[in-house]
């Protein structure tokens, strides 16, 4: 079980408020991920519910139960830091073995748990290495197992990916959510990586100094963008945002149309081609000179050659327009 | 970044420490700043009345004081000098590619670990003495008079054992931090067509200007405390041709039984030692925050 | 610089170096050769380098006429015992002002390292006195206490630069395991800290071996570490060269193997963290 409330939750480091009161509830089983650029105070909510950090206000219950002032080692979570984290002077069973170790399990039950969890990581092979004699990725699968020896309440993974290569990110992403349809236990993962949040959440924090944005199934973010942070954040690449006449004609201050919301062809906008990029796949169109915003991003399936210099048309669907009002909220 | 629990832990760790050195520190310095008040001697038991300053007076107005001061800002200064210079030159000479460089590195660091009492009676003995010492030996092969060099060089005597003590550690130090120097850097330099010698001047020296900061600092910190030295070689003689402050302070108090001159002597030092560890402090404050 | 060095260049250096080096280390190398000559050989003219008769009489006459090994066990006890003491004082401190950081850390920090410079000839008389009365004058517990706190200091600042370079992540790690303080502290922090602390513990001992201001003025016949019992050479009867030379190298001996290990921790301790 694992369904944990923030209720008022609020830090302070000396005078500056880091993370204004906020109240968010996470159900058990769901995956979460809290997203935002750095210095949003995503990670010191992950260390907060973490016990790493104390509030400075309002009250934190896992399962119902006060937390707020219980220390780490008996909220009955786990974490998997962005370092790793592991013990170096320890082999990859000790490492692992540690949190059991603590809880004076018995001898049987530690090499059971430990056994599995090397199966279900596939690290059996290196049991008795030491952490640094293993690649970026073994270490992140022993991180991992440490975390899911405790079958804790709660898995929380501060930014667990961004030390591997890109490849590896992509490998250890899918091992994370499978890990999850597994175990169906709550996850809480901190990333400023939108693409790790979208393929992964089942529901969204969009966080910015501290506040809460949007929370949201990712494509409820994607389709409905509470305000134009969101709009702007979430999708890449990113959300077109235009000003002026032609968002006065949709009676808004700003209107918003994704990339993959403009077909090239016949249409209302015209511009030139500036740079573009072929990923073979996708195309993508930086156009200028449209009139209406300083460069406008347009995606086209499949590969679509247009030079740059070349006069294209621009095709918007209207019915995926984002209208904002002049407060930067969505205007349903 | 902490908790309450860990804040309320660290207290208790840190407590023994500062517990202790707090009590290190106050009782005997406010002791040493009640006895410099009186007259207090240890050979003539009384009642040791209150003088105000007059300790202090007696103390600064003696000769030997004046020659104390001369000789300790002598042999600091003197050491200082030839530590540094020679620690410069050792450490820029030790970071050249050559064949066994741990040994020479062994060999030239090695007279820090020899402790001072040692160091001042072999080199006292084995090489100053006038008869049997090496060095007479060397001046009779070389067809000179044999000098008696603690009687007649004292001073200067002593400052080449303490420098040759402490040349290893400038030497050390130096070129640890010269080893630490972007070898890029020098590359660039090399690129830009600089010679070895600006290269040495421009890049090498700049570099090393904390590191030589930081010797001039802490060895003036210890050989204003020189003792052991002097005790064992010259005993302070002759007359006061080789007496510093810590050596004066000392022979008042436990050779002449003054508490009271001593515990004066003790103050002035305290306050010299105190300028100097000002700017050390700072320094090593700075690196903190780095 | 990676690159070829000419062979004559290298070889031009590796002659300046050898020479110097031996020079500097020559008063060492002579007091060694000496200890194994007769007090006859050892000042004889002209000077015998290698080619003597090798005695070991020396060394057997410095302990029947002195009891040297009861210096010796004196230094031993000294300055290892100060130095436990002062680890055990001083690790909780170091772990407290590395992990948990506080707005005052920094100035308790140079606190510390202020009371190191105190001169000693400072507190000379009052301790002299307290020893007096407390009876702890030419008593090895009573240099234990001193030799400890002058170089408290010293040993928090060299844990504190050690430990801070242990990552803040792993205790945390530990402490989301499910780890008390206690077990932090034990499986995670110590064991981490091994090298940094036995870096610490061999230059305090090497400092406490050779310290000898409070060592001369607080014993006598009967506490005298070696630096104190040396200095009663100071006042020869005879011929003493070979016995001093004997008596020097036991003295030296330990401390300079000791000190060749450390090199490298020994900047660091000495300069408090400011040269790495």
């Amino acid at each position: 079980m694992g369904r944990i409330t923030l209720d008022q939750v609020q830090k302070k480091f000396g005078d500056v408020e880091v993370i204004p009161p906020l109240d968010l509830t996470i159900e058990d089983g769901e995956f979460v991920v809290f997203v935002g650029p750095s210095g949003c105070g995503k990670s010191t909510l992950l260390r907060l519910i973490a016990g790493l950090e104390d509030v400075s206000g309002g009250e934190i219950r896992i399962d119902g139960k006060p937390a707020t002032d219980l220390p780490p080692a008996k909220r009955g979570l786990a974490m998997v830091f962005q370092s790793y984290a592991l013990y170096p002077h320890m082999t990859v069973r000790k490492n692992i073995t540690f949190p059991l170790k603590m809880a004076g399990m018995s001898e049987e039950e530690k090499k059971r748990r430990v056994d599995h969890a090397a199966e279900v990581l596939n690290l059996t092979d290196y049991l008795d290495r030491r952490p640094g004699q293993l690649s970026g990725g073994q270490r992140q699968r022993v991180a991992i197992g440490r975390a899911i020896v405790r079958e804790p309440a709660a898995f929380l993974f501060d930014e667990p990916l961004s030390n591997l290569d890109a490849a590896l990110r992509v490998g250890m992403r899918l091992e994370i959510s499978e890990l999850h349809e597994r175990l169906a236990t709550t996850m809480i993962y901190v990333t400023h990586d939108q693409v790790e949040a979208m393929t992964m959440a089942d529901k969204i924090v969009v966080l910015r100094k501290g506040h809460i944005e949007q929370v949201g199934s990712p494509l409820e973010l994607y389709r409905t963008p509470r305000n134009l942070f969101v709009a702007g954040f979430i999708g890449s690449p990113t959300m077109n945002l235009i000003d002026g006449d032609e968002a006065g004609n949709h009676e808004a201050q700003t209107i918003g149309i994704r990339p993959e919301h403009i077909s090239v062809g016949d249409g209302p906008w015209q511009g030139t081609v500036g740079v573009s990029e072929h990923l073979g796949s996708d195309t993508f169109f930086h156009v200028h000179d449209t009139g209406l915003a300083e460069t406008i991003t347009v995606r086209a399936p499949g590969e679509v050659e247009h030079r740059a210099g070349d006069t294209i048309r621009l095709a918007p669907q209207m019915d995926k327009l984002h209208r904002f009002g002049s407060d930067g909220l969505r205007i349903a | 970044m902490a908790t309450q629990h860990s804040r309320a832990a660290a207290r208790i760790m840190i407590a023994p420490s500062v517990v202790l050195l707090l009590a290190w520190m106050l009782i005997p310095l406010g002791m040493t700043l009640y006895f410099s008040f009186l007259r207090y001697n240890l050979l003539m038991p009384g009642n040791n009345p209150f003088v105000g300053f007059e300790n202090y007076a007696y103390f600064v107005t003696d000769p030997a004081f004046q020659a104390a001061i001369v000789n300790t800002l002598l042999l600091v200064g003197g050491i200082l000098l030839i530590t540094v210079v020679g620690g410069i030159g050792l450490a820029v000479l030790l970071d050249q590619p050559m064949w066994g460089t741990g040994i020479v590195r062994i060999m030239v660091i090695s007279p820090f670990f020899v402790m001072p009492t040692v160091s001042a009676l072999v080199w006292k003995n084995m090489f100053m003495n006038p008869v049997n010492g090496l060095f007479a030996y060397i001046a009779d092969v070389l067809g000179m008079q044999p000098f008696d060099f603690l009687t007649q060089a004292p001073l200067a005597s002593i400052i080449g054992i303490v420098s040759w003590q402490w040349l290893p550690f400038a030497t050390l130090i130096l070129l640890t931090a010269m080893q630490s120097l972007d070898s890029e850097q020098l590359e660039a330099a090399e690129m830009d067509g600089a010679s070895a010698w600006s290269r040495f001047y421009h890049i090498k020296l700049p570099h090393l200007s904390r590191a030589i900061t930081v010797v001039i600092l802490i060895q003036t910190i210890f050989l204003l405390s020189i003792f052991a030295e002097i005790l064992v070689t010259t005993n302070g003689g002759p007359g006061t041709a080789s007496t510093n402050l810590t050596y004066l302070v000392y022979a008042e108090s436990l050779l002449r039984f003054d508490v009271g001159t001593g515990s004066a002597g003790g103050v002035i030092a305290i306050i010299l030692a105190n300028i100097v560890a000002i700017f050390l402090m700072r320094m090593i404050g700075k690196n903190l925050d780095a | 610089m990676a690159r070829a060095v000419t062979t004559k260049t290298k070889a031009i250096n590796t002659a300046i170096a050898w020479t110097i080096a031996i020079l500097i280390f020559f008063p060492i190398l002579w007091t060694i050769l000496t200890s194994f000559k007769t007090e006859g050989t050892a000042i004889a003219d002209p000077p015998v380098f290698l080619f003597f008769d090798w005695t070991l009489d020396n060394y057997a006459t410095v302990q029947e006429r002195s009891n040297y090994f009861r210096h010796f066990m004196n230094s031993v006890v000294i300055s290892v015992g100060s130095t436990v003491i002062g680890l055990i004082i001083a690790i909780p401190a170091a772990w407290a002002m590395a992990f948990v950081p506080g707005r005052q850390t920094k100035n308790v920090l140079m606190w510390m390292l202020s009371t190191k410079m105190l001169p000693p000839v400072g507190v000379l008389v009052p301790l002299y006195l307290i020893f007096r009365d407390w009876g702890l004058l030419d008593t090895r517990i009573g240099l234990i206490i001193v030799l400890t706190l002058i170089n408290l200091p010293i040993i928090v600042w060299m844990l504190y630069t050690y430990f801070r370079e242990i990552p803040n992540d792993i205790l945390e790690a530990a402490r989301m395991d499910g780890a008390t303080l206690r077990s932090e502290v034990i499986y995670v922090l110590l064991p981490m800290a091994v090298p940094g602390i036995a870096s610490t513990l061999l230059l305090n001992i090497i400092l406490a071996w050779n310290e000898a201001f409070w060592t001369l003025n607080l014993t006598a016949a009967n506490a005298a570490p070696l630096t104190a019992f040396i200095a009663s050479y100071s006042s020869p009867e005879g011929l003493f060269y070979a016995k001093l030379s004997a008596a020097s190298t036991m003295a030296i001996a330990p401390i300079l193997i000791m000190g060749w290990f450390s090199q490298k921790q020994l900047v660091r301790g000495l300069t408090f963290g400011a040269v790495k």
